[in-house]
């Protein structure tokens, strides 16, 4: 390593050296944070945390960053980890709030009520659209039990029989279909599934319903896994041919082709505002009181009722506490209330707003909210 | 002529491997200017102390992201630095003692460790009891990740030092503590200090340790130990997950951010500190 030429040793002092920078930047942390400290102290600023789902990430920051215009003193800090540990980190008492996509497991439920009662309202409408790569056409349409072929394997060609029924004017390649599915464990996959098992009894058994399954198409190497929202979205764009699904948001920011899908009424419904919340209103009895989050049926919304109904949405939901230190609550309190009603207003493009009767649900939870 | 051929072609092939080799690095550089000073540009100066902004809109900055990486790096090198150069000048100066080759294995097993466990165990020591993300968890996970390179560093350094310059200094009378500060690390000071820099910069960079550590905090600024803390790595990670194209371009121009933090380290010092011609 070192080259034996030159006796000499500088005995600079070492140790020194490094103390004046440690010193140096001690007290130049010690100013910043100053700095930064100043003008907080005078607003008694109180912040909420909150982590969960992706999936509504980026409306719950367009809605942090609206609130904070009307109401300073309040932040919100929210991480998008996905449902399961969001919720995890609620038991923990990590975070004030989770957001989790699929409702509370009854199991879960159970596990948290230990800690103090919960309450659980949905914030946000999504919806899983199918996008494809087929370059020649565009405006597919497809029903359930097409597409639960498509997705166990049994349907191998763009041209198969039973696409081209559907799509009798469209002139389809052959050509083999690639099917891109998430390969981590997602909600999406789960609300997708379950609509996958309702319109196919062969799905139902055979793959099941879950974050995480066995895709039948993975096996016969037609298959492509791709991490979250954004590697699906990048499969289906790299891969001529194939078809995969991601939430609405994702497929509307990347111009992706969607398919549309046949509904319970026997319409073909492509997924936007108008045919989400149709779905939406048809089922929104469904929702249970806040208390009860657990007995919320995932299924009740899938495969809705109405003409204009698109048959795969969900709701996003938020679990919060009812009883939090005194100012947590207020500011609680404030935040989702403004959410639920002016914050409806403010939705990006991609979500749906909660209906009005809806979000009853979660401003009658709210009232029980208390600071102790 | 043959052999002169042959040598030539060597030479060739050498320079094209070490090419190859270097390439991506080049093509990281070359890729992260190119994607995140426009960015940077069209944000200007408020890139630095500005908050996350909501989707699809402007860009604002990334201030808390940028106080925390510091914060974190600063915390983290505070108190892995002194214990693992302990631990390095340790095992050079024991060579042969079983504890010593036992803390030489053992770091070499650190440094290979997956830094996502590393993170975990720190949730379940700190996190979970203290019930609540923290700047000083974060620090901690950091610390772990990045002591056995400085105490790696440390004890290869002082071991390159051929013996007779410490018998010298015995024979000066010096005592061990002087030999060890004074002579030896001045002499291997370039090594120590790489293996510092190494560390501090993984402290910089790593994403998995704080994952489930720091917790994240982009809307607010640095407002305790005790309390979340965001960081850029973790901040593009989040950002290159979301549809958003403002997203997007804020992630460039952070990794931008975290390249000149990176660059303004590591060039400097590394020049300024001389290396000792024996």
């Amino acid at each position: 390593m070192f080259i034996l030429y030159k006796e000499k040793i500088y005995i600079h002092s070492f140790i020194d050296l490094n103390m004046k920078k440690v010193v140096i930047a001690l007290v130049l942390i010690l100013v910043l944070s100053n700095c930064l400290q100043q003008p907080q102290q005078q607003q008694k600023e109180i912040i909420i945390y909150g982590s969960g789902a992706t999936f509504p990430q980026p409306q719950i920051e367009k809605w942090i960053s609206e609130y904070g215009k009307i109401n300073r003193n309040i932040k919100i800090e929210y991480a998008g980890k996905g449902s399961g540990a969001g919720l995890n980190d609620f038991k923990e008492g990590l975070v004030d709030f989770a957001c989790t996509d699929p409702p509370v497991s009854e199991k879960m439920w159970r596990e948290l009520e230990k800690k103090g009662q919960i309450l659980q309202f949905p914030i946000i409408i999504g919806a899983v659209v199918v996008i494809h790569n087929v370059p020649e056409v565009d405006g597919l349409k497809l029903d359930g039990k097409t597409l639960a072929e498509i997705f166990m394997g049994k349907i191998e060609y763009w041209d198969d029989e039973k696409i081209k029924a559907l799509n009798p004017n469209k002139k389809l390649p052959h050509e083999r279909i690639i099917v891109v599915y998430r390969s981590d464990s997602s909600g999406t996959t789960e609300v997708f599934t379950a609509y996958l098992s309702l319109s196919s009894e062969e799905f139902k058994k055979d793959v099941g319903i879950g974050k995480l399954v066995d895709w039948p198409v993975a096996k016969v190497g037609r298959g492509i896994g791709g991490k979250g929202n954004p590697g699906v979205a990048a499969a289906v764009k790299n891969t001529p041919y194939s078809i995969g699904y991601v939430e609405l948001a994702f497929a509307l920011k990347e111009n992706f082709k969607t398919i549309a899908l046949k509904n319970k009424d026997g319409k073909f419904v492509n997924a936007n505002a108008e045919t989400i919340s149709s779905a939406i209103k048809a089922t929104s009895v469904f929702v249970p009181e806040a208390t009860e989050g657990y007995k919320e049926d995932l299924f009740a919304f899938i495969n809705a009722p109405g003409e204009k109904s698109y048959p795969i949405v969900s709701f996003s939901h938020v679990v919060i506490w009812q009883s939090y230190p005194k100012d947590k609550s207020e500011a609680i309190k404030s935040f989702f209330k403004w959410v639920l009603t002016d914050g409806q207003k403010h939705v990006i493009e991609g979500y749906v707003a909660v209906p009005e009767e809806v979000a009853k649900v979660g401003l009658r939870a709210l009232e029980k909210v208390k600071g102790t | 002529m043959l052999r002169k051929l042959k040598n030539s072609l060597f030479l060739i092939y050498i320079v094209l491997a070490t090419f190859l080799v270097t390439l991506p690095l080049f093509h990281i550089i070359f890729s992260v200017f190119i994607n995140g000073f426009p960015v940077i540009l069209k944000a200007g100066l408020s890139f630095l102390t500005e908050t996350l902004p909501p989707p699809g809109e402007e860009l604002a900055g990334i201030g808390p992201a940028i106080l925390g990486t510091f914060i974190l790096t600063f915390l983290s090198s505070l108190i892995g630095i002194p214990i693992a150069t302990l631990a390095g000048i340790y095992a050079a100066e024991y060579p042969n003692s079983f504890f010593s080759r036992a803390t030489r294995t053992l770091l070499l097993v650190m440094i290979e460790f997956p830094t996502i466990l590393v993170s975990l165990f720190v949730m379940s020591i700190v996190v979970l009891p203290m019930g609540r993300f923290s700047a000083i968890a974060g620090a901690i996970a950091l610390v772990i990740v990045m002591m056995p390179y400085v105490a790696v560093y440390t004890e290869q350094a002082l071991k390159s030092v051929p013996e007779r310059y410490r018998e010298a200094a015995y024979a000066l009378g010096l005592k061990r503590k002087q030999v060890v500060f004074r002579v030896m690390f001045s002499i291997a000071r370039k090594g120590i200090v790489t293996g510092f820099l190494i560390g501090i910069a993984k402290a910089a960079g790593e994403t998995a340790p704080i994952l489930f550590t720091a917790g994240g905090a982009y809307r607010t600024f640095f407002i305790g130990l005790d309390k979340p803390v965001g960081a850029i790595p973790l901040l593009i990670y989040d950002l290159v997950q979301q549809p958003y194209s403002n997203y997007h371009e804020i992630a460039w121009g952070s990794a931008l951010i975290l390249l000149i933090v990176f660059l303004a380290i590591f060039i400097p010092v590394r020049l300024s500190v001389r290396e000792v011609k024996l």
